[in-house]
C-alpha cells in the first residue's frame, strides 16, 4: 500500500462501497448489510494505519495536494494532524457500529440506508481531512444530504418535519459561511495577488479588525448551529428523537464534532483578533448552554430527548475549553470531543435497545429494568457515569482539563479576569449532569417493574454487546490512560495555541490587510512526483513575495 | 525486604479489592456462593495483611527518618498533565501522576479502612446470607474498599479525587442496593447529588491550589502553604486570601462527603442501605474522608483564620443540631445516623480549632465504636427479622435474649458517651481541650469566641449524645420484650413487618466482629493518653509526622513549654465528664426498665415534634432550593420548546412562507407569461456567456501598475499596456498575442506616458484630476482651497497650467504657491512628474498639488466562443523623468531635492 495516498484511499473505500452497493439488487438485504459493514470495517482497519505517523511535530501528515480549479487556487489538499487524527478514527469506528446496531431495526429500503451511511462516512471523513476551504465546504454540505434522508426516510412519526428543520437550519448557517469564505479568498487575493482556498495559505492572512469580526461571526454561526450552541440548538432534539438509532449515533457522535472542529481549525486561526474579542461572549453562551441544556434534559419525558439535551450541555464544555486558549484547555476540549462521541454514541445505542423492544422511549413506560436486564443496566450505568464525568472514566479527564484550562485562562489571550468566574458557573454543570443522568437511571432501572410488557424483556443480544464493547473499552482506556490520545494531539494543539498567540500579537499591532509569517511547507512533504503535480498551483514563495509590496 | 517490595505491596493493597470487585461483579452471578465469599473476604484480608506489613515497616523506620517521617511512595504512571502559563510567558508542566503514598496519616487510615473493612466483610457473610444479590453486594463492597484506599493513599488531589468520587458512587449503589424499593433508590440518588455538590467545591478548591502552588501533590501544596496568604481574585473582586478561598471550597466538599451543615441531609436517608454498609461506609470510613482531607492539607487551612473559624463553627453547630434530632428518633439506625452526623461535627470542630491530631483521633476511635453500634443494631434487626430498621419502643429486654450483642453494644455506648478510660473519653477530651485552649489562648488562631462557642456547643452535644445512646440502650435491651408478633400492623407507620416474637442471638460470623470492634472501642484510648498527666501520647507524636499542629507552631514561638494542668485543661475535662454524667443519668432516670417515651412527655409537645421531624430541614430545602430549581428546569424545558424554538425556527419559517406567498402572485399560471420571462432570462444568460467581459481593473504603485481582468469560461487575454495599438508581450506559441496572463504587472517607462495630470488633494481625501494640455487652462476655483489668492481683496486671476514639451508650466497669476521650504516668487514654475507644490497660504488653508503621468492600457479578451471584447483603462502613474534631464530646468527655486 502506498502510504502517500492513504487519505485518498480513505475517501475511496466508502466511495467504492457506495458504488458496489448501488449496483446490488435491493432484495439482498443481508448481503447489503454485510457488504456495507464490510467496507466500513476495511475503512476502520485502514484508518488505524494513520496512527503510524509521528505526530509530535504538530504538523500535517499524509499530505496530498493536487491543483483542482487552478484559476481560483482551489486544490484537492488533504492532510491529518494530531487534531484531526482522533476525529477521523472516531468516525471510522462509529460508522460501522451505527450501521451494526440498525441491523434488525431497519428492514425497509436497506439498500438506500446502507448507501446513505457510506456516503455519510465519506463526507464526514472528507470534512475532517480537507486542508482546502473549498473542499471542506463541499464535504460539509455533502454531509447534509445522506443525513437528511436518514432522518426523513427511516425516522419516527415526525420525521419529515425534523429532517427539513435539520437541513434548513444547518444550511442557513452554511451559506453565510460560504459568503465569508468567498470574501476571505477575495481579501487574500488583494493581499497576495493570487487566489487561494488553501487553509495553510489563508491562515497567513491578517485582516482588518472590523472585517474579521464579520467574517468570524459568519463562520461561527455555521459552526455554532452544528455544535449546537445555545440558542441555536432547537433542531437537535427534534432531529434526534425522529432519527433512527444509527442516525442519532452518527449525528451526536461525529457530526456535532464538526462544529467544534470548525472553531478550532478555521474560525479561530483565521480570525484571531475577532476570536479573542468575541471569545468570552461565546464562552458565556457555552456556559448558558451547559446549565440550560442540563436543566432542559432533567425535565424530559423521553429518554432520547434527555440524551439530546445532554449533548447541548456537554458540547458547551467543549466550546468553553476551546476559547480558554490554554494548552490543556484546548487539548481537553479535543479529548472531550472524542469522549462525547464515545459516551453519547453509546447512550443513543442503549436508548435504541429499549426502543427496539418496546417501541417507546418514555420514562413512564419503564422502571425496574435492572431486574430483567442486568447486563443492559450495567452498560447503561457505566455509560451514564462516563457522561457524568466520574473519575476513572473518559468524561472526567476531558472535563477536568477543560475546567482547569478555563480557571487558569487569565492571560490577555483567553478569558482575562473572567476565567475563574466562568469556571465557577461551568463547574455547576458537573452537579446537574449527575441530576439528570441519575434521574434517567432511576426512572428506567430502579423501583419495581410497573409494566407487564417489561417483565419479559430480553437482555442485550450478542450483537448489541459487540457493538457496545469497543465503546466501553474506550471509556476506561481514555479514563485511565489518556496519554495514548493526548500525547498525539498535544503538539498540534500547542502549535495551534502558539500560532494563535503570535498571529494575535501581530494583528493587534497592525491589523492592515497583509500576509504574515512565512507559509511553511507541510511536515512530511509528498515525494518529488507529487510535488510536480502540485507545482502548477500558485507557489508559496510567490504568495509571500506578492504580499511584501 | 527492600523498598521495592513495599512499593509493590502498596499497589496490591488497592488492587486486591479492585480485582475482587471486578470478578464478583461480572462473574459472581454465575459462581458458587462460597467462591464469592472467599473472593470477597479473601481479597480484603489480603489487603489488610499487606497494609499491616507496610505499616510495620513504616513504624520501625519512623523515628530514624527525616522530618516528614518514613513513607512508602510509588508512582504507577503519569495520568495526564497540564501546562500552566507562567509569568514569564513560559509554560510550567504540572504532571498528574497516579502516585500512592503511605505515611503516618494515610498509614493509620489504611489500617482502619482495611481492618474495619475486613471485620465488616466477615459480618456480612452472615448478615447477607439469604440475599439474592449476594455477589453484587460483595462486588460493591470491594469496589468501595478499593476506592476508599485510593482516596487515602493517593498522593495528590486528582488521584484522591478518583477515590473521593469512587466512594460516592459505591455509596450510591449500596444505599440503593435494594433498588426495587423506590424510596431506597431515591435515597441513593440524593446521596450522590449531595456529594456531587460537595465535589464541585473540591474541584474548585483544587484549581485554586494548583494555580497557586503549581502542583497537585499534597507535599508540594503543603510546603507552598505560607505563600497562600496572597489575595484571591474572582473576576476583578478580591475574595479573601487564596488559603481562605481554597479552604472554604474544599470544606464545601467536606460538608458533602462528611455530612455537615448544609449538606448533611443525605446521610440519615442513606441508612436505607444494608446495615454493614451503614457501619462501614456511612460511619467508619467514607464519611470521615472530609476530616482526612482537612488533616492532609492542614498547613493550608492553618493559613486561613477565616476558613478555620467557619469549619469550627459549622462543625460544632452540626454536632449540636444532629444530636438534638437524635434524641427524638425512634429507630436504632436512624438514631445512629444522626449520631454519626453529630460525631463528624465533633471532628470538624476539632479541626477548626486547630486540634487536627485530636480530630483525627476521633476518626479513629469513632470507626470502632460506631461500627460496633451499627453492627449491633444490625444484629438486633437480624434477630427480629427486619430489613429496614428497629423501633426501640417495640423492643426491650434483649439483654437476656442476645447477651453478646447487648454487652458489646453497651461497651460501645460507654465509649461514645465518654465514660472515663474508654477510647471515646480520650478522643472527645482532646477535642474539648482544643476548643478550650482556643478560648483561653492569648493569641488565638481564629478568635477566642470561636473556641468558647465550640466548647459550649460540644458540651451540650456531648450531653445529648450520652442521653440518646443510653436512651436507646435502656429501651432496647432492658425491661421486657414488647413485640408479640401481632401488633405490627398497629405500629405499622414505619415498619409494616411484625417483629419476630422470639429474637435470638446472631451467628458467630456476626458476633465476633462485634467483640473485636468493642474491644477496640474500649482499649484504643491507650494510644492517646493526655500528656497533662505526664503520660505518653503516642498518637500525637505519631501524627506529628504528617499533620501540622497549632502546638508545634506555638512551641516554635514560645519555646518548648511543657503543657501542664492548665485552666483550659480543667475546663475541658470538667465539661466532658459533666456532660457524660448528666446525659447517662437522665437516660437512666427516664428509661431504665421502662417502655414509654418519658422524655417526650417531659418536653413541650411542639418542640419535641420539631425535633422528631428533624427540624424540618428537608422540607425547607425542598421549598427553598429543590422546588424552585425543579420549577426552573421545567420552565426551561417549556421555554425551549416554545420561545427559543419559535424565535429561531418558526418565525423565520413563517417569514419565508410569506415571501413565498408573495412570489406565488407572479406565478399566475399563464404559460405565455412564463414563456416571456423565460425568453428574456435566457437571452440575458446567453448574452452574458457569449460575450466576453474584460472588466479591467488596475492599480498603480509608482511606475508599476497591476492589472487584473475578469476570469471566465475559456478566456484568453492580450495586453497593450500603452494603448498604442500594438499588442505587447505576445505569449509564446499563441496566436495574435493571446495568453493566459490575467493579472499582469507592467512597469511604465517615461516615454510611454500619454499625458500629464495634476492631482489636487481634496478635503474628502480623494484627488481631483486636471489634465494638462498644450493649450493653457485655468485650474477650477472649486478645486482650490479658499485662501488660494495672494491678495484676497484685489482682483484675482486663476492660476493656469500648460504643457510645454515634456514639462508642465504652472502660471501663478494671483495665486500663492509654496514648497515646504517657502513661497515661490516666480510667475511661472516648471514642474516634472513626481514634483509637488502647495497652493494656498500656509497659515490658513492649503492644498497639495502633485504632478503625475497618465497612461492607458488596453486588454482584449477572447472567450470560448471566439468572441472578443476589449476594454481600456487610464491609470495615473508616477514615472520620474530620465536622470539625464537637467533638474534645474524645471524648477527654479532652490528646493529641488526636497521636491523630488
Amino acid at each position: 500500500m502506498n502510504s502517500d495516498h492513504l487519505l485518498s484511499l480513505l475517501l475511496g473505500v466508502p466511495a467504492l462501497g457506495a458504488f458496489v452497493v448501488f449496483f446490488m439488487p435491493r432484495q439482498w438485504a443481508r448481503a447489503l448489510r454485510l457488504t456495507s459493514v464490510g467496507f466500513m470495517l476495511a475503512e476502520l482497519g485502514l484508518s488505524f494505519s494513520l496512527s503510524s505517523a509521528d505526530y509530535t511535530d504538530g504538523g500535517y501528515h499524509f499530505v496530498e495536494k493536487v491543483s483542482w480549479i487552478e484559476t481560483w487556487g482551489i486544490s484537492y489538499h488533504l492532510g491529518v494532524d494530531g487534531i484531526s487524527l482522533w476525529l477521523v478514527l472516531l468516525t471510522t469506528l462509529l460508522t460501522p457500529i451505527a450501521l451494526f446496531v440498525s441491523w434488525t431495526s431497519i428492514t425497509t429500503k436497506v439498500k438506500e440506508y446502507a448507501l446513505s451511511f457510506l456516503l455519510l462516512e465519506l463526507a464526514m471523513l472528507g470534512a475532517f481531512i480537507s486542508l482546502d476551504v473549498f473542499l471542506f465546504y463541499v464535504f460539509w454540505e455533502l454531509m447534509l444530504v445522506p443525513m437528511y434522508f436518514i432522518i426523513g426516510v427511516w425516522g419516527g412519526p415526525e420525521r419529515v418535519y425534523a429532517a427539513v428543520k435539520f437541513f434548513i437550519y444547518t444550511m442557513v448557517g452554511s451559506l453565510l459561511m460560504l459568503v465569508a469564505i468567498l470574501y476571505l479568498v477575495g481579501a487574500y487575493h488583494e493581499a497576495s495577488g493570487h487566489y487561494s482556498f488553501d487553509l495553510l495559505e489563508l491562515r497567513h492572512l491578517i485582516i482588518p479588525r472590523a472585517t474579521q469580526i464579520w467574517l468570524f461571526l459568519a463562520f461561527i454561526l455555521a459552526f455554532a448551529i452544528k455544535v449546537p450552541m445555545f440558542p441555536f440548538h432547537t433542531w437537535l432534539p427534534d432531529a434526534h428523537t425522529q432519527a433512527p438509532t444509527g442516525g442519532s449515533v452518527i449525528l451526536a457522535a461525529v457530526m456535532l464534532k464538526l462544529g467544534t472542529y470548525g472553531f478550532l481549525r478555521f474560525a479561530m486561526p483565521l480570525f484571531p483578533l475577532a476570536s479573542q474579542l468575541i471569545g468570552p461572549t461565546i464562552a458565556l453562551f457555552a456556559i448558558i448552554g451547559i446549565i440550560y441544556g442540563a436543566w432542559a434534559a432533567w425535565v424530559q419525558k423521553d429518554a432520547k430527548k434527555l440524551v439530546a439535551y445532554s449533548s447541548v450541555s456537554h458540547m458547551g464544555f467543549i466550546a468553553l475549553g476551546l476559547f480558554s486558549m490554554t494548552n490543556h484547555g484546548v487539548n481537553g476540549s479535543l479529548l472531550q470531543m472524542l469522549n462525547h462521541g464515545v459516551s453519547t454514541g453509546a447512550l443513543f445505542i442503549l436508548v435504541g435497545v429499549i426502543y427496539e423492544r418496546r417501541h417507546t422511549r418514555l420514562f413512564s413506560e419503564f422502571g425496574g429494568l435492572a431486574k430483567v436486564m442486568p447486563w443492559y443496566a450495567l452498560f447503561f450505568v457505566v455509560v451514564s457515569l462516563s457522561s457524568i464525568g466520574l473519575p476513572g472514566t473518559n468524561g472526567f479527564v476531558g472535563e477536568f482539563m477543560i475546567l482547569v484550562g478555563t480557571f487558569t485562562s487569565n492571560a490577555e489571550v483567553g478569558f482575562g479576569p473572567w476565567g475563574r468566574v466562568f469556571t465557577l458557573f461551568a463547574a455547576t454543570g458537573v452537579i446537574f449532569a449527575a441530576v439528570y443522568m441519575l434521574h434517567a437511571v432511576l426512572e428506567i432501572f430502579w423501583g419495581p417493574i410497573t409494566h407487564k410488557a417489561n417483565e419479559t424483556l430480553k437482555d442485550l443480544t450478542f450483537r448489541e454487546v459487540a457493538a457496545l464493547l469497543p465503546l466501553m473499552a474506550l471509556i476506561f482506556w481514555i479514563g485511565l490512560y489518556p496519554a495514548t490520545f493526548l500525547d498525539r494531539s498535544e503538539d498540534a494543539v500547542n502549535g495551534f495555541v502558539q500560532d494563535f498567540n503570535a498571529k494575535y500579537e501581530a494583528s493587534k499591532s497592525d491589523d492592515s490587510l497583509r500576509l504574515w509569517g512565512e507559509p511553511e511547507a507541510p511536515a512530511d512533504a509528498p515525494p518529488a512526483d507529487a510535488v510536480a503535480q502540485g507545482d502548477d498551483a500558485p507557489s508559496v514563495a510567490a504568495a509571500a513575495a506578492g504580499g511584501a509590496r | 525486604m527492600n523498598e521495592l517490595l513495599y512499593e509493590r505491596a502498596l499497589v496490591w493493597i488497592i488492587l486486591l479489592p479492585l480485582i475482587g470487585a471486578v470478578l464478583n461483579g461480572l462473574l459472581g452471578r454465575f459462581a458458587d456462593k462460597n467462591l464469592v465469599s472467599a473472593l470477597g473476604v479473601g481479597s480484603v484480608a489480603g489487603s489488610f495483611f499487606l497494609a499491616l506489613v507496610c505499616f510495620a515497616h513504616l513504624f520501625t523506620g519512623m523515628d530514624a527518618a527525616n522530618e516528614h517521617g518514613a513513607q512508602i511512595a510509588v508512582t504507577a504512571y503519569q495520568w495526564f498533565h497540564l501546562s500552566l502559563p507562567t509569568f514569564g510567558g513560559g509554560v510550567h508542566e504540572v504532571g498528574i501522576d497516579v502516585r500512592f503514598l503511605m505515611d503516618a496519616l494515610s498509614g493509620l487510615m489504611t489500617l482502619v479502612v482495611t481492618g474495619v473493612g475486613l471485620v465488616i466483610h466477615v459480618y456480612s457473610l452472615g448478615y447477607m446470607k439469604e440475599d439474592p444479590g449476594y455477589a453484587r453486594f460483595f462486588a460493591y463492597l470491594n469496589l468501595f474498599l478499593a476506592s476508599m484506599l485510593i482516596l487515602v493513599l493517593g498522593s495528590n488531589l486528582p488521584v484522591m479525587f478518583v477515590g473521593w468520587e469512587g466512594v460516592g458512587l459505591c455509596s450510591y449503589l449500596l444505599i440503593g442496593f435494594w433498588y426495587q424499593t423506590p424510596a431506597f433508590a431515591a435515597a441513593g440518588k440524593k446521596a450522590f447529588i449531595a456529594n456531587r455538590i460537595g465535589d464541585f467545591g473540591v474541584l474548585i478548591g483544587m484549581f485554586i491550589l494548583v494555580s497557586a502552588a503549581g502542583s497537585f501533590e499534597f507535599a508540594d501544596i503543603n510546603s507552598a502553604a505560607p505563600s497562600l496568604t496572597q489575595p484571591f481574585f474572582l473576576g476583578t473582586w478580591q475574595m479573601g486570601t487564596l488559603a481562605t478561598a481554597a479552604g472554604l471550597f474544599l470544606f464545601l466538599g467536606c460538608t458533602g462527603k462528611s455530612a455537615q451543615i448544609p449538606l448533611y441531609v443525605w446521610l440519615p436517608d442513606a441508612m436505607a442501605g444494608p446495615t454493614p454498609v451503614s457501619a462501614l461506609i456511612h460511619a467508619a470510613t467514607m464519611v470521615t474522608a472530609g476530616v482526612y482531607l482537612t488533616c492532609r492539607l492542614s498547613p493550608v487551612f492553618m493559613q486561613s483564620p477565616v476558613a478555620m473559624g467557619v469549619i469550627a463553627v459549622i462543625g460544632a453547630s452540626t454536632a449540636l443540631l444532629a444530636a438534638s434530632i437524635a434524641v427524638a428518633q425512634k429507630e436504632m439506625k436512624r438514631i445512629l445516623a444522626y449520631s454519626t452526623v453529630s460525631q463528624l461535627g465533633f471532628m470538624f470542630a476539632a479541626v477548626g480549632v486547630g486540634a487536627f491530631s485530636a480530630g483525627f483521633y476521633q476518626v479513629f476511635t469513632h470507626a470502632f465504636f460506631k461500627a460496633c453500634l451499627f453492627l449491633g443494631a444490625g444484629s438486633v434487626m437480624h434477630a427480629i427479622g427486619s430489613h429496614t430498621d428497629a423501633d426501640i419502643f417495640r423492643l426491650g429486654g434483649l439483654h437476656k435474649k442476645m447477651p453478646k450483642t447487648s454487652w458489646t453494644f453497651l461497651l460501645a455506648a460507654c465509649s461514645i458517651a465518654g465514660v472515663p478510660l474508654f477510647a471515646g473519653f480520650f478522643s472527645k477530651d482532646g477535642i474539648l481541650l482544643g476548643a478550650s485552649e482556643l478560648a483561653y489562648a492569648p493569641e488565638p488562631l481564629s478568635a477566642n469566641w470561636v473556641g468558647g462557642f465550640v466548647l459550649v456547643a460540644l458540651s451540650l452535644a456531648a450531653t445529648m449524645t450520652a442521653f440518646y445512646m443510653f436512651r436507646m440502650y435502656f429501651l432496647a435491651f432492658t425491661g421486657e420484650y414488647r413485640s408479640t408478633g401481632e401488633e405490627g400492623a398497629a405500629h405499622g407507620a414505619h415498619d409494616h413487618h411484625a417483629y419476630d416474637p422470639n429474637p435470638h442471638e446472631s451467628p458467630d460470623t456476626m458476633t465476633w466482629p462485634l467483640i473485636i470492634l468493642a474491644a477496640g472501642a474500649v482499649s484504643l484510648g491507650l494510644l492517646g493518653l493526655p500528656t497533662e498527666w505526664h503520660l505518653t501520647n503516642w498518637w500525637q507524636g505519631w501524627m506529628g509526622h504528617s499533620i501540622a499542629s497549632v502546638h508545634a507552631a506555638a512551641e516554635g514561638a514560645e519555646g518548648a513549654e511543657e503543657s501542664g494542668l492548665t485552666i483550659a485543661y480543667w475546663t475541658a475535662l470538667a465539661s466532658g465528664v459533666l456532660a457524660m454524667a448528666v446525659g447517662i443519668g437522665a437516660a437512666y432516670k427516664l428509661y431504665y426498665n421502662r417502655a414509654d417515651d418519658r422524655f417526650r412527655d417531659a418536653m413541650p409537645g411542639r418542640l419535641y415534634q420539631l425535633m422528631a421531624d428533624k427540624w424540618r430541614v428537608d422540607e425547607l430545602y425542598q421549598r427553598v432550593i429543590l422546588g424552585p430549581l425543579a420549577g426552573l428546569a421545567t420552565f426551561v424545558g417549556w421555554i425551549d420548546q416554545t420561545f427559543v424554538d419559535m424565535l429561531l425556527t418558526r418565525i423565520p419559517s413563517k417569514l419565508a412562507l410569506l415571501s413565498g406567498f408573495v412570489a406565488t402572485r407572479i406565478q399566475n399560471g399563464r404559460v405565455y407569461a412564463y414563456g416571456a420571462v423565460m425568453t428574456v432570462g435566457l437571452a440575458v444568460v446567453s448574452w452574458f456567456f457569449v460575450t466576453p467581459h474584460p472588466n479591467l481593473e488596475g492599480q498603480a504603485e509608482g511606475a508599476t501598475a497591476h492589472f487584473e481582468a475578469a476570469a471566465g469560461m475559456g478566456y484568453a487575454y492580450r495586453w497593450d499596456f500603452d494603448s498604442d495599438g500594438t499588442w505587447d508581450a505576445p505569449t509564446q506559441g499563441s496566436e495574435e498575442g493571446f495568453g493566459a496572463e490575467r493579472s499582469p504587472s507592467h512597469e511604465y517607462a517615461f516615454s510611454a506616458l500619454r499625458g500629464r495630470v495634476l492631482l489636487i488633494a481634496q478635503p474628502d481625501g480623494d484627488d481631483a484630476r486636471v489634465l494638462v494640455t498644450e493649450e493653457p487652462r485655468p485650474l477650477p476655483a472649486s478645486l482650490l482651497p479658499a485662501g488660494w489668492m495672494e491678495d484676497p481683496t484685489g482682483d484675482a486671476t486663476l492660476p493656469s497650467v500648460r504643457l510645454e514639451g515634456t514639462e508642465i508650466v504652472l502660471r501663478r497669476n494671483s495665486a500663492v504657491f509654496s514648497t515646504p521650504h517657502g513661497a515661490i516668487a516666480d510667475e511661472e514654475v516648471h514642474l516634472g512628474i513626481g514634483d509637488h507644490v502647495i497652493v494656498g497660504r500656509p497659515e490658513t488653508s492649503r492644498t497639495d498639488i502633485a504632478v503625475r503621468g497618465l497612461v492607458e492600457a488596453t486588454v482584449e479578451v477572447e472567450n470560448a466562443f471566439g468572441n472578443r471584447a476589449h476594454e481600456s483603462l487610464e491609470l495615473v502613474v508616477n514615472v520620474p523623468p530620465e536622470r539625464s534631464e537637467p533638474a534645474q530646468a524645471r524648477l527654479t527655486t532652490a528646493t529641488d531635492e526636497v521636491l523630488r
